[in-house]
């Protein structure tokens, strides 16, 4: 069986896993944003837009206001998601929209991830004598702390991923959701706790691969897609394109 | 800087104007309206010791870095994006101690490139608290001077030499219109010392002066302009072309020749050859 038929009948990848998860964050009419890098959020908040009964304002790096996309592009940053916009709302003004309090929800990227939510992004190793120079934060320092609520996203659940200490940190201020295959987190007293995990995977198996201590109070399998999730996810890559590109594995 | 004379010239003749070692502002985004044919240009003509300054650099700043035209950058992400990850040659440099980076978020680049704008020495810049980045790069915090006790971040005036702007069209003294996002270009154009700019066309003078909210830079802005179809190759230029992804592709093949092939394969080469 495919991963893209996976997503139509039954079990649940873990491309779908972070997409629906990713989207599950996004709230009726607030301002929700995705950028550069980031296929998996685009995918989230389209999702969003397909699946859920309510309104929200989705803007997007490709100065995008609640476009009317002609097709799903493998670019996060693609201008086709300025397609059908009513405006062109341009890189500063979303940064200054941040820094001024009004981003409800942002979606920034991380290669590791710290219990307090901290981001690395810059590199493995020592900053100045890297073993691997990563991508760097863009939008990261300055958002994860001015945003009203950023979450993040890794297509591996690991102890070299989601670590007790991060060789930089890229930018603080404390993510309030991390989505992986497995498993979902989100805030509470500033300190990244178990919201809940795949119902394929365990608490235990969750806690052996994670890096950071968390507290699981209250954690739970999570709720299986709905039909208008899977649904929205289908259209949306109707031949698994993203899927196979994300290559996204459980274990 | 001036105003009505002819600023139309050959892409070479642009490209010659950026001496070694300059800092250069590029426009557009990842693989987005970058001046990708400019940039080649630069590699065909030997520069040496250039600095990108660009918040989101990609293809231009990994061909620079496989060409050995490149010493330092100034950036906030770094990758080839679409589907192609990171962008390895830069990576390689950085990792090699060739190129020095000076590591920004989008946003602090744009407070340096703001403060060059504003006339003035720094820029403050929200956020920031908590990340390494400001001890990695000396930037400072100053104090509310009206007593609020809320501290932000001054970041230094960053005034690139240049700034390369790739347009859809100009018109015939250089006022330049850019379609769907600006990205960075607009502040980029106003902090830089000087303005160059690669277009797929030119426009009529009187479609500017019917529509002048679609000018981005007008004339007296721009040094001098280049006409170069498909001049964003192999990156986007909206509405009128998409990523070659193919070309992208076969770019990122790590053997011998291939950055030779595509320096050939770029549109500005094959019409220079009249193939």
């Amino acid at each position: 069986m495919s991963e893209a038929a996976s997503n139509v009948t039954g079990a649940w990848s873990g491309f779908s896993y972070i997409v629906t998860n990713l989207a599950r964050f996004v709230r009726p009419n607030e301002i929700t944003f995705s950028g550069v890098n980031s296929a998996l959020p685009m995918l989230a908040c389209l999702l969003a837009k397909r699946a859920y009964p309510f309104a929200f304002t989705y803007i997007n790096v490709a100065g995008g206001v609640d476009p009317n996309p002609s097709k799903v592009p493998i670019s996060s940053s693609d201008p086709v998601l300025a397609e059908g916009s009513r405006a062109i709302f341009a890189n500063e003004d979303f940064y200054d929209l941040c820094t001024r309090g009004l981003m409800d929800l942002c979606f920034l990227g991380a290669a590791q991830v710290d219990g307090l939510g901290r981001t690395n992004v810059s590199c493995i190793g020592d900053w100045h004598a890297p073993r691997v120079r990563l991508p760097g934060g863009g939008g990261g320092a300055v958002m994860l702390p001015t945003a009203r609520r950023a979450v993040t996203w890794r297509t591996e659940h690991s102890r070299r991923t989601l670590v007790e200490t991060l060789d930089f940190v890229t930018a603080a201020g404390g993510m309030h959701g991390v989505v992986t295959p497995i498993a979902v987190f989100t805030k509470r007293e500033g300190r990244l706790v178990l919201a809940s995990w795949h119902p394929e995977a365990s608490l235990d198996e969750v806690r052996d691969r994670t890096g950071f201590a968390f507290s699981a109070d209250g954690a739970a399998p999570t709720p299986p897609p709905t039909p208008e999730e899977r649904a929205a996810l289908t259209a949306l890559d109707p031949e698994g394109r993203f899927e196979a590109d994300a290559g996204i594995r459980l274990r | 800087m001036s105003a009505g004379t002819q600023k139309i010239v050959p892409l070479a003749d642009l490209a010659a104007r950026v001496p070694d070692g300059s800092s250069l502002a590029l426009g557009g985004s990842f693989l987005h309206r970058g001046p990708f044919a400019f940039v080649r240009e630069l590699i065909r003509q030997g520069r040496r010791d250039l600095e990108v300054v660009k918040q989101s650099p990609g293809y231009d700043i990994d061909v620079l870095c496989r060409a050995g035209a490149l010493s330092r950058a100034k950036a906030g992400i770094v990758a080839m994006e679409g589907n192609f990850g990171l962008a390895p040659w830069y990576r390689r440099a950085i990792e090699s101690g060739d190129v020095r980076l000076e590591e920004h978020a989008c946003a602090s680049l744009t407070a340096g490139l703001r403060a060059a704008a504003f006339g003035v020495p720094f820029m403050p810049c929200g956020g920031i608290h908590g990340s390494d980045l400001p001890a990695l790069n000396g930037w400072k915090t100053i104090e509310d001077p009206y007593g609020s006790g809320e501290a932000v971040y001054a970041i230094q005036r960053i005034q690139p030499d240049f700034a390369v702007i790739q347009a859809n069209e100009v018109s015939a003294s250089g006022d330049v219109r850019v379609y769907g996002t600006s990205h960075w270009d607009r502040i980029m154009s106003r902090s830089a010392k000087r303005v160059l700019v690669v277009a797929e066309r030119v426009a009529p003078d009187a479609s500017f002066r019917d529509q002048p909210e679609l000018t981005l830079v007008p004339h007296f802005l721009v040094e001098a302009v280049s006409i170069v179809p498909n001049g964003a190759w192999p990156g986007s230029l909206w509405p009128d072309y998409e990523i070659d992804y193919p070309a992208v592709e076969a770019y990122m093949t790590d053997a011998p020749g291939v950055l030779a092939d595509h320096l050939a394969a770029g549109p500005e080469a094959r019409e220079a050859a009249h193939v």
